[in-house]
């Protein structure tokens, strides 16, 4: 088999990895240390292993890590500015919104991919959003609560 | 799980694209968004081809006709102005429902029909709208209806063919459309899926019908007994519980996990009831 080189932006930063054809973006990121990115189903069904690929959220494990060359990848990692959590991430913490926290990182990707787009959504959509990470804690209602005060934060 | 691909591919065109997919034989894969060939695993694959790069991301009047290419996504489609006017939106509102918002950035129009599930849900509504698909191999390009590009079950025409966009052809004038969906959760595979289109004459009757169903036969199917029933009727009651009937007989559904043959059949009728309702009262689809 033969190792390729692939290059994108990871939070801010430029990389450069080398990589097998066959890798999925999943696995490359937890090799390189983003464990924020959570392996779950690994069939796109639990949205555990979510990340923004250009401000939207994929599912990084049923992506090759080949084809995130040259885009804009965001893991939970990235969220926060140095010790300053992000307003979601202060949302999740004051309502209890996160219990175990296997669901969180993809919860607040999932969260802020939709009010970077959307500052101000419904009860709706929020659930929308949310639908495609399973969260076998909380039962939702608490990070719906969260997101919708964090949005309600930022008018 | 891939640990035996020995080369990935991103080509910026189409030409590209076909050079590879021959160069690569029965060993090369095409790759979209990856979210059916990823979870199918397929340890013979030795070169994937992403095709996402290739220029196949649009949506485009031709015309009369409305053409979308291969690669377009279904958060795409269910955003886009355009899909969500064509024919009360059934095209959109199918692609609404393909997985989660996660799933819907990544999966692909052409993908949802390459991949030949018979549960794909664009396939149904596009049966109904008498969709066309424009294949591209090395001797050149043909098009062909929808109907002709599943041939059985998980079987579909492209081989060593990439399937580069699905046309749209004019609608009837004044038609009604509806799309119904059953799955256990909204964007979950569909148990039943049904999408109608009808256009009534002056005095109320079907003058044109389309009735397509997805996950009750080895193919998506349409149910052309059962427009044939409809067409010259008015849509009352009594066209409706026959049309119903012959749906039930024109479908062959199998049990599976998700659901049991009668159960689908029994929800075959509902669907469809349900959207020839919607039809006749031009409450359609809409988002
Ligand atoms: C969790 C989950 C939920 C899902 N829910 C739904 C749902 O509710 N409804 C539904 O219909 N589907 C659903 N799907 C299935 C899947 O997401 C869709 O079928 C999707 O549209 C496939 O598109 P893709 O671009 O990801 O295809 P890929 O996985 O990239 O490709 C699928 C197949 O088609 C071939 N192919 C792709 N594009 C072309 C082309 N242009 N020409 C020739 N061959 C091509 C590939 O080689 C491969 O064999 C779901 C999948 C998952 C994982
Ligand atoms: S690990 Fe990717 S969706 Fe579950
Ligand atoms: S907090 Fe445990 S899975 Fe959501």
């Amino acid at each position: 088999m033969k190792a390729m080189e692939v290059r994108l932006n990871v939070n801010g930063e430029a990389k450069q990895w080398t990589i097998a054809p066959g890798d999925l973006l999943l696995d490359v990121l937890r090799r390189e240390g983003y464990f924020g990115v959570k392996r779950g189903c690994e069939a796109g069904e639990c949205g555990a292993c979510t990340v923004l690929l250009d401000g939207k959220p994929i599912n990084s494990c049923l992506m090759f890590a080949a084809q995130a060359e040259g885009a804009d990848v965001l893991t939970i990692e990235g969220v926060a500015h140095g010790s300053t959590l992000h307003p979601l991430q202060e949302a999740f913490l004051d309502h209890g919104a996160v219990q175990c926290g296997f669901c969180t990182p993809a919860m607040i990707l999932n969260a802020k991919a939709l009010l970077d787009r959307k500052p101000h959504p419904s009860e709706e959509e929020v659930r929308e959003a949310l639908a495609g990470t399973y969260c076998r804690c909380t039962g939702f209602r608490k990070p719906v609560e969260a997101v919708l005060a964090a949005a309600g934060a930022k008018r | 799980m891939f640990d035996r691909v020995e080369a990935f591919y991103r080509p910026g065109t189409v030409r590209e694209a076909l050079r590879l997919l021959q160069n690569g034989k029965n060993r090369a894969r095409v790759v979209a968004g990856g979210t059916d060939l990823v979870v199918e695993a397929d340890r013979s694959i030795r070169f994937l081809i992403d095709i996402t790069h290739a220029g196949l991301s649009y949506i485009r009047r031709r015309g009369k006709a409305c053409v979308i290419g291969a690669t377009t996504t279904m958060a795409t489609l269910e955003n886009s102005p355009a899909i969500r006017a064509l024919a009360g939106g059934i095209l959109a509102r199918a692609a609404a429902t393909c997985g989660s918002v996660q799933i819907r950035n990544m999966a692909t129009l052409g993908g949802n029909l390459a991949n030949g599930s018979p549960a794909a849900d664009t396939a149904t509504p596009l049966l109904a709208l008498d969709a066309e698909v424009v294949l591209a191999d090395a001797r050149g390009r043909r098009k062909i209806p929808l109907t002709a590009f599943y041939s059985g079950l998980r079987k579909t025409a492209p081989g060593k063919a990439l399937l580069i966009e699905v046309v749209i052809p004019a609608l009837p004038r004044g038609g009604r459309w509806s799309f119904q969906k059953l799955g256990r959760t909204e964007s979950d595979i569909s148990l039943v899926n049904a999408a109608a289109g009808l256009q009534l004459d002056s005095k109320g009757r079907a003058k044109w019908a389309r009735i397509a169903l997805g996950a009750v036969a080895p193919t998506p199917i349409r149910a052309v007994n059962a427009e044939k029933l409809l067409v010259g009727r008015k849509v009352d009651e009594s066209t409706l519980a026959e049309v119903c009937d012959q749906v039930a007989r024109e479908v062959q559904p199998i049990t599976d996990v998700r659901a049991s043959a009668e159960y689908r059949r029994e929800m075959c009728r509902v669907l469809v009831r349900r959207a020839l309702e919607e039809c006749a009262a031009g409450t359609g689809c809409s988002l």
